[in-house]
């Protein structure tokens, strides 16, 4: 999967804004957008919003949990902690990316908040790499990965579950009676 | 613009449309990860055109109000993208598979769902045609006369249904059996929880 197609998942979340002009309700088919009134928040797709801001027509409100204190703490405990710690929004690698480039005028101490995401990620990156390497080396058949968010997943999943075909595929056909044609 | 409340789905239920999208979006995903062509959802592919062709019809009478219908526009689009990629990895895996799933489809009884939409089912048959007529012509004709056929199931790789998958548990499973790698492990069983999220064969 590429990972524009994780960032188009992603969009899907909601943020709040603060428009500039006023529209009544619209009905889009995934839902109803509420009326817009200048200086009121509305909560509204990030696609949208992001086009809303390119176009000069609204101003994005941050998200609760992209706060320099919050995401030091869960620097911290992802430090600490050798499993995944849960995270506030599964998809806060690309919400960051995409907020912080277009909307860092809206978020305060944008340049902290993108140090601390990129280390929590490098952290999770790190764990995802050490527990790939032991999940193949042990030759389990099963994993619980109850907390990695979709874009983590996403970095290894060609190369770890090819290998794991291939070598699934190697040692069936060690086995006698037992080789197919795949 | 339009008025959203209801959607008739067809024959079962009845269905808000931001129901239908997120159901396309789930068989997309599906669609994309799995080692095999899984059912055929025909009914929520009508489904879904049905309402993009209603809010198209309704953007080219509205000609007013740039900024609502541009918002509509990127909708349409957006799901536009999500149908068509869909339908791309079902047409991927026939092409890949072909033999398989024609026969697959003659051999199941006729009360199953099918597998194929009727269009997908003669993309197959011509797809199986041209490459006979093809080997024909290339290879087969110059060959001694008791190699001039081949049999397309053995020629073609069947999908592995052994491929290791990441999955999301929507509903709660007990006793999964997990069958093991080497020789020195054993089965053993787990319990899927909802929510959770597992790589596994």
């Amino acid at each position: 999967m590429d990972p524009a197609e994780v960032e188009f998942l992603a969009e899907k979340e909601m943020v709040k804004i603060i428009p500039n002009f006023s529209l009544d309700k619209i009905y889009l088919i995934g839902g109803d957008l509420g009326p817009f009134n200048p200086g009121l928040p509305v909560e509204v797709p990030v696609w949208l919003a992001l086009n809303l801001k390119q176009r000069q027509k609204c101003r994005i409100v941050p998200p609760e949990w992209m706060d320099t204190d919050k995401l030091e703490d869960i620097r911290e405990q992802e430090r600490k902690l050798d499993t995944f710690t849960p995270i506030p929004n599964p998809y806060y690698m690309e919400l960051t990316k995409l907020l912080l480039n277009h909307a860092a005028d809206n978020i305060p101490k944008a340049d902290e908040i993108r140090t601390l995401v990129k280390d929590i990620w490098d952290t999770r990156m790190a764990k995802l790499r050490l527990s790939a390497d032991s999940f193949i080396s042990q030759q389990e058949a099963h994993a619980q990965l109850d907390n990695l968010t979709l874009m983590e997943i996403n970095t290894t999943r060609s190369f770890l579950l090819d290998s794991l075909n291939y070598m699934y595929k190697l040692r069936s056909n060690l086995q006698p009676g037992r080789s197919k044609d795949y | 613009m339009s008025d959203h409340s209801e959607l008739s789905g067809g024959e079962e239920e009845l269905m808000t449309p931001a129901e239908l999208i997120s159901r396309l979006e789930e068989a997309w995903l599906n669609e994309k990860f799995s080692p095999e062509l899984l059912e055929n959802k025909s009914e929520l592919v009508e489904c879904v055109m049905e309402q993009l062709t209603h809010m198209e019809e309704n953007l080219q009478r509205v000609r007013k109000g740039d900024l609502k219908a541009s918002v509509h526009r990127m909708e349409i689009d957006r799901i536009r993208f999500v149908l068509s990629s869909f339908l791309r990895s079902r047409l991927k895996k026939i092409e890949k598979f072909f033999p398989h799933v024609l026969e697959k489809e003659k051999s199941r009884a006729d009360g199953d769902p099918s597998f194929l939409s009727p269009e997908e089912f003669a993309f197959a048959k011509e797809y199986l045609a041209n490459t006979e007529v093809y080997l024909r012509a290339v290879a087969l004709k110059h060959m001694p006369p008791n190699l001039q056929s081949v049999d397309m199931m053995k020629a073609v790789p069947e999908p592995c249904l052994d491929s290791f998958v990441f999955l999301r548990v929507k509903e709660k499973q007990e006793n999964i059996l997990v069958e093991p790698e080497t020789d020195e492990q054993r089965e053993y069983v787990v319990d899927l929880d909802q929510g959770s999220q597992h790589i596994m064969r």
